[in-house]
């Protein structure tokens, strides 16, 4: 039934998502809905999260594209911007929303959000904390969760 | 019967139970320990309970067991194992490793099976041996070992199979070691001597049963010796002597212990502890003994000693369990006493069949019934079992019983207290028991306060329809004093009175939609609009022709219109179905889905068992718990809208958390309104009480609001619109309005981000109405399912039934789910068409007539010679799709080629603007335009595109290239460029906006003002200038003739196509002849479709309203025109129907004169052949396959 309805904007960005993945990207729609996509990003190079292979889940809502999709992480992540729940807080998950925007755009939001933690905004506030009093050691426990949840799969 | 009490006065063997006494015997945890014994013995002890073939193969066994036991040889008492554990292996084989889980399962199955079967096996060996070699200890534990079978993995299983094998033989060897211990050798052979006792123990026991209770028939067994021996046999069959028996090879046979050992390091004995309350068992125990103590006592001081110090060493127990236990001997042949907690239902007899043989059983014995436990696999065999005190297992329950009763007792809400009322005197196997069994049911399930509503999970399938405490009341053969006004049995046997006769063909004219929409590129269908069921499908679906006798209700003074005798029926039928039935003769009304029982207790009150649902109460399920409300689905123009204001005018009201809310109206259901529903019954508590919410699309959200304004005096119902960036997230605020009005998707939106605290669930809405439904309208039986959820309409609200009587039934193909369907949802709709008759026979609406006439155009040379090209090289890419097998792959190409060739039909231009590459000749006027407006623009202090960016996208626009749309990510349509240079359709554009006039650019997200946008080409949407070109295609010259006589004659014009870019054509010549118009389509917002249709009807400027059948299809009311223009033929004529309806309603006072053009020879001509045969195929039922080849035939059908 979801995806009788289907937009055929969808179902582009599906077609391409399938035969030119981005790089470390991965995203498959769901067989039963096709607005639901089950999605992993490999932790960026040089970042504390890599080597990691991160799930995350991605909807699409009735209104997208002018709404924007619900992304959330699975797997636990150490970041000043993602909650223990996998919240991710990106402005253009939010406010900054633009029809423009595709789930390809979004994920590789989400991958540059990984090289580039934000504490300044946080979702984490501990993880913030920790993040702005001592950096050096916040990245390390962002590769021990990397090492204890993110390696393999 | 008198009590005989015959004393075994041998004081030599009543002195080898000696150790028996010994308090330490009765350690639960010594690992043969009595408290292993009783489930030991459910899972090994009959031996001829082999599964499934109990009578043949049974027999079988058990003669060859006896042959065995004639030759009296250990070794091959063991080799009857092998049969079983051949066959194990010959399952391993099967289970290949590689092999899917599935086969696994499989085997796993047979495993559980075979342990069935070789339990009894190892029953009939263990039976033989033990008469054979008397080493009690040992068999004692292959009993035990027993159990843990019912456990075990597939391989556990086969691995202990063989250690069972080896322990069997050391078991016999054991067995010869001990083979010179005096006295058994003389029972043994005692025994043989009695062919006729068979091989099972359990006669035995039963026989020294007998003689304790005084009871033995001293003819039948013949001698006391041997009963001396059969009470040996006795003792150890109650468990507690097993230890005794160690005990006693302790002292006797030293030699014995290492092997015994040996079997206790097969991990097994104490592994396989069987869940026994140890308490219990050996509460057994102490009134087992107790019974044994008074013939012993007159037996040698020494055992009577011996005897007593036991019993003193439990007093303490012994005096908490002799109530119960000395009771329970009290009445195994007495009357069940009546007991506070437990009520009587209803006695019965019962046909068992015997699983034993011999003389077991005496008339008026009480037999207790074994339930299989919780183990779910163990359910499955589903084998209920009862045996006696005296002798073990007797026989075993019909299954229909054991099927009732197993979930009941396993509840502990219900029991079963049995006793022999007629047997055989001498039992052989699968001879009939008469039993007369008395079931009680439990205090607690009656009187419990809260709403007790007591489920039994029947089966672990959520699916099942079978209930077991009515199946239990049936077999009791308890009719209901009040029956039930629904019953399965009814609906299943459909002998209900239900109007179920349809005409068959009629019914399937829907299913093939649900058909459709399996098929795998369902989004690839024409258009989706062609899921839209036509008004006659549902006249066909719901019965519409009916004549409704219905009361009709004067509407309140505060509305301010009249109404039509079958609008004022309509409220009468809205308000009484809103009250659901009159509240107090609903209160006092048995809710149609219950049977209200009488159980024999006379304590207890009645018990009402929902016969849907399973449900058992003693609270009175009244009526008011029903559906109220219903379906208002009265076909299109037949006042809808105002029938509902006048309800709500009628009946203004507050929810409240006693009077839940109603509601009434339309076809629609989404499932979070449907969770609404249920939440609002759930958390009634702290809510605010709204008034009246409206549900309806986006489209008709002003319409309501206007008709609202005009039907009601003013002042007399408060109405608020939530809806758009202003609406309010207090629900004190929503609550406090009559009216509130919003649309699914602002519905949808607060659902997806608060759920069940959005908004709208934190009120108590006194009525919910639902507008313009798009389900029924799908025909998707499931969303008819989630309708009568929010209706609450039992039982059809249970998945269950709804899945087994209609959905699986109508997916297959079969009519009586919709019949059914049909019966269901005519109590609960109200529809009335057009056609509709009062109770006189006059029609209930009286409108003017419609004169539809198609118009056949024909093409002039040139146009033709352009569509036969087109069509050409069409026919070239189709063809190739065929060949290479691949149509439907590119169902979405050709669907392609088929527009432009439809359009082409409208006019040549359409084509032309998507073809060849041309130059145009203002482009660089486009681009001059674009960068002067851009430093002036009220937007000029953003960051501006650079010159040479801007360069770019002039010169990509000029060399024609149609870029991808960012929104769509189609190639724009009427694309726009924005001062920041970005190019994408308009339509996205704008739609992305919250607002009409202003908002951001999605690219760069700068502010954009919806005046500084550039339409791109805006002349330039077609490839020939075609206001210099303009030559009048032969569709258009027949509308522009038909026009013009319309308009002289002073009636106004409604002008449907599907493309806007053929309005954008037709502005043309309409501005050239000077015929005013107006337009209507999916660009306008919100407030210029009211302004637009305000003009059009309240004006004569404008006579003509362009329109796209995609925004004017619904709810829109144009009766303001009475000529309908359907300029190009849609995939589904039902669309078109629902067009032409926004004219033909209430309010037209005109003849509706619709026009259809259609194109001769080409492929609109096709379009129409393959419409009549596509309501040819409608009538029969397709596969999936059938519907792809069908729609295989039809493309080609098409391109001939």
């Amino acid at each position: 039934m979801a995806n009788s309805n289907l937009p055929r904007r969808i179902i582009k960005e599906t077609q391409r998502l399938l035969s030119e993945p981005a790089p470390g990207i991965s995203a498959s729609p769901s067989e039963d809905n096709m607005r639901y996509f089950n999605v992993m990003i490999l932790g960026p190079t040089q970042s504390p999260y890599e080597g990691g292979v991160f799930k995350l889940e991605l909807f699409l809502p009735e209104e997208y594209p002018m709404a924007a999709p619900k992304v959330r992480f699975l797997t636990k992540i150490y970041h000043p911007n993602i909650d223990k729940l996998g919240r991710i807080c990106l402005d253009i998950l939010k406010d900054k929303w633009s029809p423009a925007l595709q789930i390809r755009t979004v994920l590789l939001s989400i991958q540059a959000l990984l090289s580039a933690p934000n504490p300044d905004d946080p979702l984490s506030e501990n993880i913030a904390k920790h993040w702005k009093s001592n950096e050096a050691e916040a990245v390390e426990t962002a590769k021990e969760w990397t090492r204890l949840y993110a390696s393999g799969v | 019967m008198e009590a005989k009490i015959t004393i075994p006065d041998d004081a030599m063997r009543i002195d080898t139970f000696q150790p028996i006494i010994a308090p330490d015997s009765l350690e639960p945890s010594t690992p043969c320990s009595p408290s292993r014994y009783p489930e030991a013995r459910m899972s090994s002890s009959p031996p001829m309970t082999v599964k499934k073939t109990v009578t043949s193969t049974g027999a079988r066994i058990s003669t060859r067991i006896k042959q065995e036991c004639q030759e009296s040889d250990d070794m091959e008492a063991a080799d009857a194992l092998k049969p079983t554990v051949a066959l194990k292996k010959s399952a391993s084989d099967m289970v290949n490793e590689h092999r899917e889980h599935l086969q696994a399962e499989k085997a796993k199955e047979m495993a559980n099976e075979e342990v069935e079967e070789s339990g009894s096996d190892i029953g009939s060996n263990r039976g033989f041996r033990l008469k054979e070699e008397s080493h009690l200890g040992i068999e004692e534990k292959v009993q035990a070992q027993e159990n843990p079978y019912t456990g075990l993995s597939y391989d556990e299983y086969r691995d202990y199979k063989r250690e069972q094998k080896m322990a069997d033989n050391k078991v016999v060897e054991a067995g010869s070691g001990i083979r010179s211990i005096p006295g058994f050798i003389e029972k043994e052979e005692s025994e043989e001597i009695k062919p006729d006792l068979g091989p099972e123990r359990k006669v035995h026991e039963e026989d020294v049963k007998m003689a304790v209770k005084g009871e033995l028939c001293v003819g039948f067994m013949g001698s006391e010796d041997s009963a001396d021996k059969e009470f040996a046999e006795y003792i150890r069959a109650k468990g507690w002597r097993s230890t005794a028996n160690e005990k006693y090879h302790t002292s006797q046979t030293k030699e014995e212990r290492p092997e015994e050992a040996n079997d206790a390091e097969s991990g097994f004995l104490s592994g396989c502890m069987v869940k026994q309350d140890p308490e219990i068992d050996s509460n057994t125990q102490i009134k087992e003994m107790l019974c044994l103590a008074k013939p012993v006592s007159s037996g040698p001081a020494a055992s009577v000693n011996a005897f007593s110090s036991m019993v003193r060493g439990h007093t303490a127990k012994k005096e908490r369990v002799e109530d119960r236990s000395l009771s329970t001997v009290l009445i195994e042949d007495g009357d069940f006493p009546e007991e506070p907690d437990w009520l009587l239902v209803g006695r019965t007899a019962i046909t068992g069949l015997s699983t034993a043989k011999g003389r077991k059983l005496e008339n008026n014995e009480i037999v207790h019934i074994v339930f299989p436990t919780g183990d779910a696999r163990f359910k499955q065999s589903g084998i209920v079992r009862f045996s006696t005190k005296r002798s073990g297992e007797i026989g075993r329950l019909p299954m229909e019983w054991a099927k009732c009763l197993t979930p009941l007792v396993n509840s502990s809400k219900v029991k079963v207290l049995c006793r022999c009322v007629a047997a055989p005197l001498n039992l052989h196997l699968m001879q009939e028991i008469l039993l007369y069994a008395s079931f009680y049911i439990h205090r607690s399930v009656l009187t419990e306060d809260d709403k007790s509503s007591w489920r039994l999970d029947a089966s672990p399938n959520i699916d099942s329809t079978i209930y077991p405490l009515l199946t239990l009341f049936n077999l009791l053969k308890i009719k209901p004093f009040q029956k039930a006004e629904f019953t399965p049995e009814e609906l299943n046997s459909r002998k209900r009175v239900l109007n179920l006769e349809v005409d068959v063909a009629e019914a399937v004219s829907v299913l093939p939609m649900v058909k459709r929409q399996k098929g795998s590129q369902q989004y690839l269908e024409p258009n989706k609009d062609e899921q839209a069921i036509s008004e006659s499908s549902l006249n066909k679906l719901v019965g519409a022709a009916e004549v409704y006798n219905l009361e009709e209700m004067e509407p309140p003074c505060t509305l301010m219109c009249d109404l039509r005798p079958y609008q004022k029926q309509a409220l009468y039928w809205m308000s009484e179905s809103e009250k659901g039935i009159d509240v107090e003769k609903a209160a006092e009304t048995l809710h149609p889905c219950w049977a209200a029982f009488h159980i024999c207790d006379e304590r207890a009150s009645a018990i009402y068992v929902n016969n849907f649902s399973g449900e058992a109460t003693t609270q009175f399920p009244a009526a008011t718990q029903m559906a109220r409300g219903g379906i208002l689905a009265d076909a299109m123009g037949l006042g809808k809208t105002v029938m509902t204001i006048a309800l709500i005018l009628a009946r203004t009201g507050r929810g409240s958390p006693e009077d839940e809310d109603s509601n009434s109206e339309d076809e629609v259901d989404t499932q979070y309104l449907k969770k609404e529903r249920r939440n609002s019954e759930k958390k009634v508590r702290s809510k605010v009480r709204g008034g009246t919410l409206i549900v309806c699309p986006m489209a008709l959200l002003s319409q309501w609001n206007d008709e609202l304004e005009t039907h009601s005096k003013p002042g007399s119902v408060s109405v608020c619109v939530h809806y758009g960036g202003v609406r309010s997230n207090d629900p004190e605020v929503i609550a406090e309005p009559d009216i509130v009005l919003t649309t699914y998707g602002v519905l949808t939106a607060a659902y997806k981000i608060d759920g069940e605290y959005s908004i709208f669930h934190k009120v108590d809405w006194y009525r919910v109405v639902l507008d313009e439904a798009h389900t029924i309208k799908s025909s998707r039986t499931q969303d008819l399912y989630s309708l009568l959820c929010f209706l609450h309409v039992e039982p059809w609200c249970n998945w269950a039934w709804w899945s087994k009587l209609i959905q699986k039934p109508y997916e297959n193909g079969d009519h009586r789910g919709l019949k059914l369907i049909k019966a269901i949802l005519r109590p609960l709709m109200l529809r009335r068409t057009k056609d509709s008759k009062d109770k006189l026979g006059r029609p209930i609406l009286v409108l003017p007539p419609t004169d539809i006439q198609v118009i056949e155009c024909e093409q002039s040379e040139g146009e033709h010679d352009f569509y036969d090209a087109l069509f050409r090289r069409s026919k070239v890419q189709f063809d190739q799709f065929v060949a290479q097998g691949k149509v439907l792959h590119n169902y979405a190409n050709i669907l392609e080629l088929l527009l432009r060739l439809r359009q082409c039909c409208n006019h040549p231009f359409l084509v032309m603007s998507r073809g060849d590459s041309q130059q145009f000749a203002d482009l660089n006027k486009l681009a001059r335009r674009f960068l002067e407006t851009n430093p002036d623009s009220a937007t000029s202090n953003q960051r501006a595109p650079t010159r040479a960016y801007v360069e770019e996208v002039v010169e990509g626009i000029r060399k024609g290239e149609n870029t991808e749309c960012p929104i769509c990510l189609e190639s724009a349509d009427d694309p726009v460029l924005t001062p920041c240079a970005h190019r994408m359709c308009r339509e996205c554009l704008l739609s992305s906006w919250r607002s009409p006039a202003i908002g951001l650019c999605p690219i760069c997200r700068q502010l954009l003002k919806k005046n500084e946008l550039i339409t791109c080409p805006s002349e330039n949407r077609f490839r020939v200038d075609i206001n210099k070109n303009w030559k009048e295609s032969s569709k258009v010259l027949k509308l522009l003739e038909c026009l013009e006589r319309v308009i002289q004659s002073g009636e106004k014009c409604i002008v449907f196509s599907q493309w806007t870019s053929f309005m954008d054509l037709l502005e043309i010549p309409l501005k050239r002849r000077g015929i005013g118009f107006l337009r209507f389509d999916g660009k306008l917002s919100q407030k210029h479709r009211e302004r637009v249709l305000k003009e059009f009807t309240e004006t004569s400027e404008n006579m003509v309203l362009l329109m796209s059948l995609k925004a004017g299809g619904v709810g829109l009311n144009l009766t303001a025109a009475s000529n309908v223009f359907l300029m190009d033929p849609w995939w589904n004529p039902a669309v078109e129907e629902q067009a032409i309806m926004r004219i033909h309603r209430i309010g037209q006072k005109r003849t509706v004169r619709v026009r259809r053009f259609i194109v001769k020879d080409t492929v609109e001509e096709r379009m129409q052949q393959v419409q009549a045969r596509k309501q040819r195929m409608i009538a029969g039922a397709l596969t999936d396959e059938e519907v792809r080849s069908a729609r295989l035939e039809e493309l080609k059908m098409l391109f001939r």
